[in-house]
């Protein structure tokens, strides 16, 4: 089972809504950032 | 949270355990504030680099954003100098404008994935945009797939897997 931590990040002005997972593998400097995408653009 | 296309490379990601952040802009979702056509959301993505880097302590980030999250997420390639690379799936050009892009050019990796029957990130245009990119840099054309992706999630997942595998070998 992954570990997906729902979490907010802020700024000045917002929360933004997210999801992280941390990988368990050691000493990996990676992570991949995704954008979804906005639902008022093409409804997706 | 959900978008199927999002969804499909978050979850192909995280089963090969890969460290991933997926976040919704203002105004979507849970997040707060109202959607700016951009500037805010670009605000939010930069957000998010700077927590991965000085609170989570990531060295090296790749940017994966979908339609219009490709368009304002690569639009931050040039932000730090460790962000590493971006995959571009179905980036909007034709309805973004000419400023991101500008944005979103760089000298860093970047892989662009488009359906060859999306009618709004237009593929007839694809050649055109990718050509204005410098190297290095690649594309994948999805055959049969419109914007939506419905059927190809696992197609496009598996060539953003592919492209991490490449930068972080």
């Amino acid at each position: 089972m992954h570990r997906i931590d729902k979490i907010f990040i802020t700024n000045n002005e917002n929360r933004i809504e997210a999801e992280l997972f941390l990988s368990n593998t050691e000493n990996l400097p990676f992570v991949v950032l995704i954008c979804h995408p906005h639902p008022q653009f093409f409804g997706v | 949270m959900y978008n199927n296309v999002v969804s499909g490379v978050f979850n192909k990601l995280t089963q090969n355990e890969i460290s991933c952040l997926r976040f919704n802009f203002r105004g979507v979702g849970n997040s707060s504030g109202n959607h700016t056509v951009g500037t805010g959301e670009l605000i939010d993505t930069k957000t998010c680099i700077d927590f991965l880097l000085n609170e989570k302590n990531f060295e090296k980030i790749i940017i994966c954003g979908y339609s219009y999250g490709a368009a304002i997420g690569c639009s931050a390639v040039n932000y730090s100098k460790k962000i590493i690379a971006y995959c571009a799936i179905s980036f909007p050009w034709d309805f973004m404008g000419l400023k991101y892009k500008e944005l979103s050019q760089s000298k860093k990796p970047k892989l662009f994935i488009q359906g060859n029957r999306d009618t709004l990130a237009l593929y007839e245009n694809f050649n055109k945009y990718f050509n204005f990119y410098l190297e290095p840099k690649n594309y994948k054309i999805i055959k049969g797939a419109d914007h939506f992706y419905v059927g190809f999630e696992e197609e496009v997942a598996q060539e953003a897997y592919k492209f991490y595998k490449l930068i972080t070998k």
